[in-house]
């Protein structure tokens, strides 16, 4: 295969430290992004096994009382959704896109930039809410009148702060949603129809129409909070003629989209390395894309499945909608599978991930199917089975999917491979980490384990799950060691990756590992949606 | 290297910029079409809608929930309730709507006018645009000095404020794209080939005009 | 040009591999010898009410499709997966299948076809699980407080705000908790003065919001044949920093015992209070401070010739009272609630010398401390 790039004349990267602060171009801030989204990994990680670390056992062992244990799974949760789970896609999106389509940046190379620095500004002032008398602790759901200023609730600048953060989050979000959208709708090379777009930039589209018309909803929650909080407002608060289910109608109004938000990205991923992999194109391209369309669209109709048990909800429109979403989730889930049917399979490791996503995302959904059904729904409803299902799509799910991307496109991105060895280990240690802590919250939300107690009735059966799953957690913590020691090292001596280490089908891989700050001196020719595989075997393969 | 004017490939070349184009008067890059800033500007409005219908629904939601909408005696005392009265005394805030409603006819004279390059038109209209602007927003201020009942009276206050308060803080970013508008085209950057930014400035003021037409109808009539 | 990594196995490989099958050994031979506690893990609870029972059916149904589609489209998976490795070596293209329009209609249509039966028969069930009574046997209003159930028992024509006849204020214990007909239907409001809580019982299969400002109401039909057992509740929405303590039982008697127990707590609710100590308040005055649900402090001494509690209340719309209970837990004392922010002085009688306990008889699981009388 020819390459497609000249030798540059000079070094391609200015690397010092200015560069990094004031660069607008989308390669270092897709890595900006992913550095950050990693730092606030660990940071909800670690609160995670504190959470975790605590109910290994009844009775409080590590914390005198709930103050702080609120805190920290109010925490866990807002950092994993708003500084890792959100950005990190965003920051995949941001490197592969413009490479994908042809383009030679995003739009607006400094909004872009801006949208970026937001975010470790934005953690900052989250945070900080530890260090001013205690952070927001009303669940990172925030529900009314739990999160108001009165007594017993939310006194104190935390839950400000939490909100503040949120707003600047959102901010970033919705910039980088219209970046995405200007930039796919404009920028594509020539050739590039919208249906030979590659799948990857198919999700990124869909996630930035719902970050664009969802994330504002979250904006004005955010700010009626504010003002019922600060300047003596009337809206969520029942005792002074506010409506507390309102909240929960706004909140989650933005916070179902969100969770398309949080995994459509990654299912792009998934789709651009299954292909790779099984060396066949994506089984079913159009019918994926109409997929992800509805997907996107249902997912507006479906909120108050998150409120069955209020009292206040139309239950058979939001049930029939939750249904209905299976749907062309399960058209993706079997596009997937032929995909590797009748494939040749290379077990590396983003396939494995890939795999990995594939299964325990098809444990999430179906986990969520019970919950659709209403009556179910009473029982489950805020019980660990809750935590088990929405780990099961977004850990299982999304970070899977994350992980598959980091290996697949990491030596894209540095030029250098990663080792099958240490990744095949952090595969192995996550797949049973994982497992191990998640699978068990299925058996103790049956059996009547609410959510967000910080310890629970030595006699109520449920010792041994609990302590199991707090033992996955730090197999899943002790994962992290071969992933960090993988980047370290390859960083410094990993085999080189040249322009296309995987034979891979689109136009990130048509430039140099990684690409000159312009990214392409010549495209080859765009006539499908696998460009760079008809540039290597032509167009008489057989279809 | 900039992205802002589209496609630097060496692929298909760009075909020359036509006259003729149908959308003749918006800056187009070598295909053809608006450019980067429309876009930009109308997905930033659809994100404002979306803000705004937020509101706008706690707004009903909390107006549905209530026993009486204004609040009446004895729920809150009679004084109050008498502030509450807005539709009894509709007429300075019809005289702001037709104030900003005039506003964007003058702005869209503008834009018309910088499309056949008439410098001297397009700078009037926008001063004009601008002062009305900033003449509503002090009839807002005013409104407010007067009004008779804060943001914790009761959810009629509290949704009044953050409905119209959040309109205002609109008006008052177009207020400072309508200036930088103005500053730029006395310093004569613009013309009727390059004005990207008046055409996404006047879509920005039609959309806070016609969120401003959906509040007073929706405080002032419904 | 491409290399396929990994196409040999390393020792990193071999290593992971070994570890998986370790893991599936292990996790096989725990389950066969817990097969039945295993199995039984996977529903909930055996259901003690009728309505549970309802929803346990429809998890029943739910379960064995979820079953059936988990086996299906993994045991897919797995067999692709094992099925079309790539033999080292061979470097000629599968055939490119692009796709299958009739494949996608099937797996569009049979999934549609088994969601709309999955939501038919929820709403089934959902109808006979919501549907209330026009005469319910019994109506109580269960009042979820930051941090504690009382239960209110109402007269038979009540509204969601009637006054009750009495209040059961502790929520767990022999003494307590929420003691309800088995095989009558009981109705149940559900009320909050503060923050969102939820009133859930595992054995009932069921739980429902406590919003303040919402008047949620249920009906509840305890089988006849579970008279004599105890459930445990707990809260299930978030509430605060006691959110964890927020217990309460439910008790299931005979419908006779069950009157027999409704009346006495109604002589007790009637009868003429303690009479009030006469003259002024004697003895020393102790003062207490009662803030966030916690008295300030948690041993008392005073004389038995009785004393003053200079109470101070900080809890901003809580009310909170002062309650003497002998070592066999029989309240000897109790004064009148008040809400906070307030202060009052209770007088306490003369006591026998001894050590007693002292509590918050609204908060008694958070606020209690030992009395010595001396």
């Amino acid at each position: 295969m020819a390459t497609t790039t000249l030798t540059p004349a000079a070094s391609a990267y200015r690397s010092g430290l200015y560069e990094w602060l004031t660069t607008t171009d989308h390669k270092k801030i897709g890595i900006l992004y992913l550095v950050n989204s990693f730092l606030f990994f660990f940071i909800g990680g670690i609160f995670a096994l504190l959470v975790r670390s605590e109910l290994a056992q009844p009775g409080l062992q590590i914390l005198h009382d709930e103050l702080l244990y609120n805190q920290l799974f109010t925490m866990h949760g807002t950092v994993m959704i708003f500084l890792f789970i959100i950005p990190v896609l965003v920051g995949f999106g941001n490197y592969v896109v413009p490479l994908q389509i042809g383009a030679p940046d995003m739009a607006f190379p400094r909004i872009n930039a801006l949208s970026f620095w937001m975010l470790p500004l934005a953690g900052i002032l989250l945070l900080m809410g530890f260090l001013t008398g205690g952070a927001a602790q009303a669940g990172w759901t925030s529900y009314s009148p739990l999160a108001q200023d009165r007594p017993l609730a939310s006194t104190g600048p935390g839950q400000d702060l939490w909100i503040m953060a949120l707003l600047l989050i959102g901010t970033s979000s919705i910039l980088g949603g219209i970046n995405f959208l200007v930039t796919i709708f404009k920028m594509r090379a020539p050739g590039m129809t919208m249906f030979r777009m590659p799948i990857l930039v198919w999700t990124v589209l869909v996630t930035s129409v719902l970050v664009v018309m969802a994330t504002p909803v979250l904006a004005s929650a955010l700010i009626m909070l504010f003002i019922d909080r600060n300047y003596g407002g009337h809206f969520f608060d029942p005792s002074t003629g506010g409506n507390a289910i309102l909240w929960q109608n706004v909140f989650w109004f933005y916070s179902h989209p969100a969770v398309y938000i949080m995994v459509l990205p990654a299912m792009g991923m998934i789709s651009e390395i299954l292909p790779v992999f099984s060396r066949k194109p994506l089984f079913g391209y159009k019918a994926f894309v109409f997929a992800t369309a509805a997907i996107g669209a249902l997912g507006f109709s479906v909120w108050a499945h998150h409120m069955f048990t209020t009292g206040s909800v139309y239950l058979p429109f939001f049930s029939l909608m939750t249904f209905l979403i299976a749907v062309p989730t399960g058209v993706k889930m079997f596009n997937w599978i032929f995909t590797l049917f009748r494939g040749k399979l290379t077990f590396s490791t983003p396939l494995l991930f890939a795999l990995g996503f594939l299964s325990m995302f098809l444990i999430g959904g179906i986990n969520g199917a019970f919950s659709a059904a209403v009556p179910v729904d009473f029982a489950l409803q805020d019980t660990y089975w809750v935590v088990a299902h929405l780990h099961y799509v977004l850990f299982g799910g999304s970070v899977f999917g994350v992980m598959a991307g980091l290996y697949y496109w990491f030596p894209k991105m540095t030029g250098r491979r990663l080792s099958e060895t240490l990744g095949k280990t952090q595969f192995v240690l996550m797949f049973i980490g994982f497992n191990m802590t998640f699978f068990p919250m299925h058996q103790l939300g049956l059996a009547g384990m609410p959510r967000r107690i910080a310890d629970y009735a030595s006699n109520a059966g449920w010792n041994d799950l609990n302590l199991l799953a707090t033992i996955g957690g730090f197999v899943i913590a002790s994962s992290m060691i071969p992933l960090l020691w993988n980047i370290f090292i390859s960083l410094r001596a990993g085999e080189p990756a040249g322009d296309d280490p995987w034979g891979a089908n689109t136009l990130e891989w048509a430039t140099s590992s990684p690409p000159p700050p312009y990214n392409f001196d010549r495209l080859p020719e765009i006539r499908s949606e696998r460009p760079l595989f008809d540039l290597r075997h032509g167009r008489n393969v057989s279809h | 290297m900039t992205a802002s004017s589209g496609l630097i490939t060496t692929g298909d070349a760009g075909h020359a910029v036509s006259e003729h184009s149908p959308v003749g008067g918006l800056a187009h890059d070598s295909r053809g079409g608006i450019s980067n800033p429309d876009p930009r500007m109308i997905l930033f409005i659809c994100s404002e809608v979306m803000f705004f219908s937020g509101l706008f629904a706690a707004y009903f939601s909390v107006r549905a929930s209530s026993p009486h909408w204004p609040p009446q005696a004895p729920q809150v005392p009679a004084a109050l309730a008498e502030r509450f009265n807005l539709h009894g005394e509709p007429w300075f805030a019809a005289a702001l709507t037709l104030v900003l409603i005039t506003s964007s006819f003058t702005c869209q004279f503008a834009v018309w006018a910088i499309r056949r390059d008439d410098r001297t038109g397009f700078i009037r209209n926008i001063a004009v645009t601008l002062v009305l602007g900033i003449v509503f927003l002090i009839g807002q201020l005013y409104d407010y000095s007067t009004i008779g009942f804060g943001v914790s009276d009761t959810p009629f206050g509290t949704t009044f404020y953050t409905l119209t308060g959040f309109h205002g803080a609109h008006v008052f970013g177009g207020a400072v794209m309508l200036s930088v508008v103005l500053y730029r085209g006395l310093a004569g950057q613009f013309s009727s080939r390059h004005h990207d930014a008046i055409e996404a400035t006047s879509l920005y003021w039609h959309f806070v005009d016609v969120v401003w037409i959906a509040l007073f109808s929706t405080l002032y009539i419904l | 040009m491409s290399t396929t990594p990994g196409s040999r196995p390393s020792s990193g490989a071999i290593f992971g591999w070994l570890a998986a099958a370790v893991v599936l050994v292990a996790l096989a031979v725990l389950v066969v010898l817990n097969a039945s506690s295993v199995w039984n893990s996977f529903f909930p609870p055996e259901a003690k009410s009728v309505q549970g029972q309802a929803i346990r059916n429809l998890y029943d149904v739910v379960f064995a499709i979820a079953v059936v589609i988990f086996l299906i489209v993994e045991g897919l998976i797995i067999w692709t997966v094992l099925r079309y490795r790539r033999k080292p070596g061979d470097d000629e293209l599968p055939p490119q299948t692009h796709g299958n329009n009739l494949a996608e209609v099937t797996w569009t249509l049979i999934p549609t076809v088994i969601v709309i039966f999955m939501f038919v028969i929820s709403m089934q069930t959902l109808n006979s699980v919501d549907a209330t009574s026009a005469q319910p046997n019994l109506k109580v209003r269960a009042v979820a407080g930051q941090f504690q159930w009382s239960f209110d028992y109402l007269p038979a024509d009540a509204q969601w705000d009637t006054k009750e006849l009495f209040k059961v204020t502790a929520p767990v214990g022999a003494d307590g908790g929420l003691v309800l007909p088995a095989g009558q239907t009981t109705h149940l409001f559900l009320e909050s003065p503060d923050v969102i809580h939820a009133f859930y019982v595992p054995q009932f299969l069921f739980k429902r919001d406590v919003v303040p400002g919402i008047h949620n109401q249920f009906d509840l039909d305890i089988p006849a044949s579970d008279a004599g057992q105890t459930y445990r509740g707990q809260c299930a929405e978030l509430c605060g920093v006691g959110h964890r303590i927020m217990l309460f039982e439910v008790h299931a008697v005979t419908p006779a015992d069950f009157q027999a127990w409704q009346q006495k707590q109604l002589a007790a609710a009637n009868a003429t209070p303690p009479p009030a100590p006469s003259g002024a308040a004697a003895g020393p005055t102790i003062p207490i401070v009662a803030q966030n649900i916690k008295f300030d402090q948690s041993t008392l001494t005073a004389p038995a010739s009785g004393f003053t509690i200079a109470y101070d209340n900080r809890d901003a719309g809580t009310p909170h009272d002062f309650a003497v209970l002998d070592a066999s837990g029989k309240t000897v004392f109790g004064s009148k609630a008040f809400t906070g922010p307030a202060k009052e002085n209770v007088a306490v009688p003369a006591l026998p010398a001894g050590t007693y306990k002292f509590e918050c008889s609204i908060h008694p699981t958070l606020m209690f401390g030992t009395l010595t009388v001396q």
